[in-house]
């Protein structure tokens, strides 16, 4: 998923060195490139590998899994040709995840029963309760979020050197409550506001060694990069405008379900009688639009990063990016929709050996007499259960080979360090122990793939 | 004797300064030697060298890096890997620090799960059920029952139908009155037949009893249609549907929490949530029995017809016992229907629940 590139050193990327230091470091020019060097195929066999670990362990192996693949990521990842180094540790991440549920366990299960109580007491219905619960979960959220960056971040180093987030999740919770409440209230026309002094929150907060990082530049700077959502919203509004009201496609008014329903019908048949629509194919236009929006989001998402990226700075050091919105999105779309694939196919055919099993109304007597319907019920069962984490785990295996694979890369090798004169001055930092590591987030489920 | 590597590439951090550091590397007397430009040499016991493991790349292309057991942060990056076969130990892992921390912590996140699930949210959802007001607990039923009618239906457009019959309607209402001969409790209970071939009937909170129709088509008496009737109402009297309600509110956040983003969870969830409730039902279910065969005495019906009613069941769709058991929500029949003939006194003389043409119009009641 994306929270690995957020929480890695991405976020707020690795700096860079380069002067001309005394004699022992190497004569670098004034600016680094950032390689990377992993292969795909690789990736693919660690992930599956320890995926399948993770299923044989009812899950447990997931705190390894999560630390080897972000060591292969982070060793891939080599500014000036030097990796990254993550030195995170399974157990403390086992640990951490155990002290969260020790603590959320109380706090989530008396709270629930206590919401539903006084919604089905007080307003006679379940809705308010689930709505209140799923609120009361949001702080938190923030807050692991914040507490798993600092986790990720003290445990990455590059050329032997800790990066660092300092302590203030709570702050962080609180203003990305109030950036949120101001981004709901004004319809979203202040979201990069939000995106931006979030990530400035965060970003001051970073250090490189004794480097702290500083985020520059304005939010309004992050305007430029919600023109395709902007257009695309634009396009919509005027397709609804022209087919609902200036020229509507349907000029008897409002239909319901089953008139459209019998329509399509006729359609097949080749009766195209009943309805005298206006130029229905301009309804093309929805589709269209709603993709530019699904567009210009996953674009805002990464070109304001890259924008920001290009104002962060420590002393002597800054950064350049030339990461390509299209790109990202492309790689976006092609990798979800094969992974989803996976899911989808998977979980049809899931949907089917359950009704062959349990015998639901729509599976033909056939297929209930097949195989599955003479196995024990318990090996039946034992059977689903495997095809079912299976699926799950071919989904986060390909989404890491085909989304978050080429992700890393691209943000790699369009990343850089403009000036690095800073390095020199730079030294190592104190280690951050945080036993708790990022078990808040494990147990909120936030980063689901890494 | 001293073994020289190409030192091409390789770099030495000292752990403090990002500066990478060219060197020259010997090994000589167990010691691999680092050799730096100001003339300091760093010296590693060969034993004590350890390779970063799941490092990305072809290491013959992109080298590998080093790192010595004494120091955490100083690193030796290198790119002749003719020197990994002088090392011996480069995968023995470190010796695991902090396990009785570790133990401790999972015990007692596995008692916190425990005592919550098990103790705090059946203690707090059984008291507070009480509180909930009549009309919380009659708009949380209806609004149940219409989902699950819509969940019924087939076609997915309109909720399943009840069966309103007005003579069927009628005995269902005599019945319950007779029923509630002993403690009325008719304004606590509303019956409602779904047109559904399935063999089930089920109570919701708000004092719903719902039954199918395939049951009343599955008896093959009417007593025994009056029997399970009894059995939902001491659900509903003791509000077993309300407490179920509350507890799993209570219980599916933290199984959530547990079992993390492995999978989805969901699969997990749900069997586990199915196996608590299959607890609480099972004691739900002895006392909605017990219910059962007392107004079942008093109204002079046999509490056997209870019995079999579940006779018949098992001889339709088999017994559900051992592992599968403790999957279905009802404990095993055969308990239920020893208890029920138990109850039914041998030496009284009962009367039927309803007469022939009061249960040919309550099976009339979906026509």
């Amino acid at each position: 998923m994306t929270d690995i590139v957020s929480k890695g050193p991405w976020g707020s990327p690795p700096k860079t060195l380069p002067p001309a230091p005394p004699a022992a470091a190497l004569p670098e020019t004034d600016g680094l490139g950032v390689e990377f060097v992993g292969k795909r195929g690789a990736l693919f066999w660690l992930a599956l590998k320890t995926g399948f670990f993770t299923i044989l362990t009812l899950g447990f192996y997931r705190f390894w899994m999560k630390t080897r693949l972000r060591r292969w990521y982070w060793s891939a990842i080599r500014p000036g040709g030097h990796p990254m180094e993550y030195v995170g540790d399974p157990i403390e991440k086992l640990l951490g995840f155990f002290i969260a549920v020790v603590i959320l366990t109380f706090y989530i299960g008396i709270v629930n029963l206590l919401l539903m109580f006084v919604s089905f007491s007080v307003f006679s219905s379940s809705w308010l309760g689930y709505i209140a619960s799923f609120a009361g979960l949001v702080p938190l959220w923030f807050y692991a979020s914040y507490r798993a960056r600092r986790y990720v971040l003290a445990r990455t180093r590059w050329r032997g050197v800790r990066f660092g987030l300092e302590k203030g999740a709570w702050g962080y919770a609180g203003r990305a409550l109030w950036y949120w409440a101001l981004t709901i209230v004004s319809l979203g026309i202040l979201w990069p506001r939000m995106t931006f002094w979030l990530e400035k929150y965060r970003t001051d907060r970073t250090f490189f060694g004794s480097a702290r990082l500083h985020q520059g530049g304005r939010w309004t700077m992050l305007y430029r990069a919600t023109w395709p959502f902007a257009a695309s919203l634009l396009l919509l509004g005027l397709t609804l405008l022209w087919v609902l009201w200036i020229d509507p496609v349907f000029p008897s008014g409002g239909l319901d379900g089953a008139q459209v329903l019998s329509e399509f019908d006729a359609l097949f048949r080749g009766q195209w009688t009943a309805m005298d629509l206006g130029n229905p194919e301009r309804l093309l236009f929805i589709p269209f639009a709603l993709s530019g929006m699904l567009f210009g989001a996953i674009y805002y998402n990464w070109v304001a990063k890259r924008i920001m990226a290009a104002h962060k700075c420590a002393d002597g050091i800054e950064f350049a990016s030339n990461l390509s919105g299209l790109r990202v999105t492309f790689i976006y779309v092609l990798g979800n929709f094969l992974s989803y694939m996976v899911l989808v196919v998977g979980i049809v055919l899931l949907v089917f050996m359950a009704a062959a099993v349990f015998g639901f109304g729509f599976v033909p007597e056939a297929a209930q007499a097949g195989m599955l319907a003479t196995m024990p019920r318990w090996a039946t069962l034992l059977l689903l259960g495997v095809v079912y984490v299976s699926i799950f785990l071919l989904w986060g295996v390909l989404h890491n080979t085909f989304v978050t694979f080429p992700l890393m890369r691209h943000m790699a090798r369009t990343t850089s360090l403009s000036q690095t004169a800073g390095l020199n001055q730079v030294s190592q930092r104190a280690r951050d122990e945080f036993a708790e590591a990022e078990g808040f987030s494990e147990a909120l489920d936030l980063g689901a793939a890494i | 004797m001293s073994t020289g590597f190409d030192g091409m590439g390789a770099r030495y951090f000292d752990g403090d300064r990002p500066m990478p550091q060219e060197v020259s590397l010997h090994i000589a007397a167990g010691m691999l030697q680092i050799g730096l430009d100001d003339d300091m040499v760093h010296r590693w016991p060969v034993a004590d060298v350890r390779l970063l493991p799941d490092v990305a790349g072809k290491s013959v292309e992109t080298g590998v890096i080093l790192r010595v057991i004494t120091d955490p942060l100083a690193r030796l990056f290198v790119k002749d890997l003719s020197i990994l076969q002088h090392l011996p130990h480069l995968k023995h892992r470190a010796p695991p620090k902090g396990r009785r921390r570790l133990v401790a912590w999972a015990v007692a996140a596995v008692a916190a799960v425990g005592i919550q699930i098990g103790v705090l949210v059946p203690l707090l959802a059984d008291n507070l059920a009480g509180f909930i007001p009549a009309s919380g607990e009659r708009a949380l039923g209806e609004a149940t029952f219409g989902h699950i009618r819509e969940a019924l239906d087939e076609t997915g457009l309109n909720p399943l139908e009840t069966c309103e019959a007005p003579e069927g309607v009628a005995v269902v209402d005599a019945v319950v009155a007779r029923l509630g001969s002993g403690q009325d409790f008719r304004d606590d209970v509303t019956v409602f037949v779904l047109d559904h071939p399935m063999v089930n009937a089920f109570a919701l909170p708000g004092g719903f009893v719902v039954l199918f129709r395939g049951l009343i088509d599955a008896a093959e008496h009417p007593d025994e249609v009056t029997a399970v009737l009894a059995h939902e109402i001491g659900h509903v009297i003791s509000q077993d549907p309300t407490r179920h309600a509350l507890r799993s509110a209570g219980s599916i956040g933290v199984l959530g929490l547990l079992f993390g983003d492995f999978a989805g969870g969901a699969a997990v969830l749900f069997l586990t949530e199915r196996l608590i409730s299959a607890q609480y039902s099972q004691k739900a279910e002895s006392g909605a029995d017990a219910f059962a065969h007392d107004i079942l005495e008093q109204a002079n019906i046999s509490p056997a017809a209870l019995g079999d009613m579940f006779a018949n069941m098992r001889e339709k769709h088999g017994d559900a016992e051992g592992v599968t058991a403790h999957f279905l929500s009802h404990p095993a029949l055969g308990a239920r229907i020893d208890a029920a003939l138990a109850a039914a006194d041998d030496t009284r003389t009962y009367t039927a629940s309803m007469s022939p043409v009061e249960w040919a119009a309550l099976q009339g009641i979906c026509d």
